[in-house]
């Protein structure tokens, strides 16, 4: 009896104040730091307030960052369900069995993948003279098609690596859903000669609303981790046309400045506004 | 009705080019010399050469960032498992009003942006003389191992039946026995997945390794993107080697990865 009071507590506390720890110390200091004028050159630094949150607020660039850390938001967590849904419901309605565990496990590659790698693989392809999605373009206009360095369609370019590395993980996910659905409402939708589609959109996806909806917040929290792929991929470039929030705050604090304090106002600012929007979606979503 | 499920099998068979076809030419980079990859026209025939890989395995740089990989991967999985799985195994079978926020939080660590963790502990470990060190990497990463493990085991050991559990206890097992010689071992195979997928995550990570390392403790992914600035020219073939060597170990688990989805998804609505 004893021993099944002592072990959520024996079993939790550890783990949590370690978590705890390991969390709220790097938290706290970011926030110390942000209140300082700490740059990587000078050893010396003071307090000064809330001048780098201020300064902030006038820096273009971070207002920029800010825009494209958005849209890198909408267009990943959007192209990954709209791509997951498509492909899990083809694979369901298409597919036998053997070839279903096939096409998973190759769907499954791309995510496990190293995002550095899917980075360079992708960074090769797009390359104007010398890759393989780039090649069909030469050889019909015998022209070259920059796409990283072309300020409007880097970010989609990037993107779509994301989406690529995501949205099949994601359509295997569904699949899987989709196959453990109760059989029933869609035997009688077949009796009632509904076509596949409308059986999809009407009877299926409704019954997955929750599970649909907790893999778009997973892969909105996903999509917060840009870096590997924009720095790889683009350093934020052409201009900052493709500079997220990360990307910003890594080349203020490391690249370019060394402006540690700055840099990390930037993260704690990010930090608030994740942490804010998330919590009220997830309290949200489960009540 | 037949026409419109080969139109859906043609496409899905062209999703499938679409995520092997980058990946075999990456591959095939990897054999060829720098002159057959920058050709306007893929080349398909080529005479492969085995330089690549020996060049990328030869740097003093790789071996030291395989070895740390390894052991910074290896010791915080196994951090993150020692605390992980026993915390996910009291959240799933001792749920009271604490649990559920308890839950939050360990999803809520995920939320931090990296960089908002790399900055501060940045300045810390160079303050307590650890910046670059594996130790300092191995703590960092047992915050992603233990959250994510305890994140993936709540709901593998929600999975072992309760009767089971009952029966052990019945046959004089305390709470700690039932934990480590009935569900650890029935949740065994759920549960190993759930580590893969946090190797995988830590195997991967870039920014944080990034940031907190110069020399000493630089794991595999930062060597690999450093290749692209060996030199003058980018030696893309020595490049495509080296994504094809760190991509490996990922690779490695896809079995166990997809048997754990599998269980994940399919016995959830029971």
């Amino acid at each position: 009896m004893k021993s099944r009071q002592s072990l959520p507590y024996a079993f939790l506390l550890p783990t949590m104040l370690i978590l705890l720890v390991l969390a709220l110390v790097p938290t706290v200091y970011a926030i110390n730091i942000s209140l300082q004028d700490k740059t990587l050159i000078s050893p010396n630094s003071s307090y000064v307030g809330f001048e780098n949150y201020i300064e902030l607020f006038s820096d273009r660039r971070f207002i920029n960052s800010l825009w494209v850390s958005l849209k890198w938001e909408v267009i990943t967590v959007t192209s990954t369900m709209v791509t997951a849904i498509v492909i899990g419901v083809l694979m369901f309605e298409v597919l036998g069995p053997r070839l279903r565990n096939v096409l998973c496990l190759i769907f499954l590659i791309p995510v496990l993948l190293p995002r550095v790698c899917a980075a360079f693989v992708w960074k090769f392809a797009f390359h104007p003279l010398y890759g393989i999605v780039t090649y069909p373009y030469r050889l019909i206009t015998g022209d070259t098609l920059e796409i990283l360095s072309n300020p409007d369609l880097a970010l989609f370019a990037v993107a779509f690596v994301d989406t690529w590395q995501w949205g099949f993980f994601f359509a295997v996910i569904i699949l899987k859903l989709l196959e453990a659905l109760p059989p029933q409402p869609l035997e009688a939708a077949r009796l009632d000669y509904t076509k596949p589609w409308q059986t999809h959109v009407y009877i299926t996806l409704p019954m997955l609303k929750a599970p649909l909806i907790s893999l778009i917040f997973v892969k909105a929290i996903e999509s917060l981790r840009s870096f590997d792929l924009v720095y790889i991929m683009t350093r934020g470039g052409p201009g900052i046309s493709t500079e997220t929030l990360d990307m910003y705050a890594f080349s203020q604090g490391f690249i370019e400045a060394g402006k540690i304090s700055y840099a990390s106002s930037m993260a704690v600012l990010m930090m608030l506004m994740t942490i804010l929007v998330f919590t009220v979606i997830w309290k949200k979503a489960r009540v | 009705m037949n026409i419109s499920r080969r139109i859906g099998q043609a496409f899905l068979f062209l999703m499938v080019a679409l995520v092997l076809l980058p990946l075999i030419w990456t591959l095939l980079n990897a054999f060829k010399e720098n002159v057959d990859i920058l050709t306007s026209t893929p080349k398909l025939i080529f005479t492969p050469v085995i330089e690549n890989i020996t060049y990328v395995l030869g740097r003093d740089s790789v071996s030291v960032a395989l070895f740390n990989s390894l052991i910074i991967c290896g010791i915080a999985v196994i951090i993150g498992v020692v605390l992980g799985l026993p915390a996910a195994y009291a959240i799933a079978r001792f749920p009271n009003k604490w649990t559920g926020e308890i839950q939050f939080f360990v999803l809520s660590l995920r939320f931090l942006p990296p960089v908002a963790v790399a900055i501060p502990l940045m300045v810390i470990w160079l303050n307590l003389g650890l910046y670059d060190s594996r130790t300092a990497m191995v703590a960092t990463y047992s915050l992603l191992t233990i959250s994510i493990t305890i994140w993936l085991a709540v709901p593998a050991f929600q999975q072992v039946p309760m009767a089971i559990e009952e029966a052990a206890r019945v046959d004089g097992y305390d709470a700690y026995a039932v934990f480590f010689k009935v569900s650890v071992p029935v949740a065994m195979k759920t549960l190993l997945g759930a580590v893969a997928f946090s190797f995988v995550l830590i195997w991967n990570e870039f920014l944080i390794a990034l940031m907190l390392t110069t020399s000493d403790a630089k794991t595999l992914p930062i060597v690999a993107s450093e290749m692209s600035q060996v030199g003058f020219d980018t030696p893309w073939g020595v490049l495509n080697a080296a994504v094809v060597l760190l991509s490996l170990p990922p690779l490695l688990l896809l079995g166990l990865l997809s048997g754990f989805m599998n269980t994940m998804f399919t016995n959830k609505s029971r």
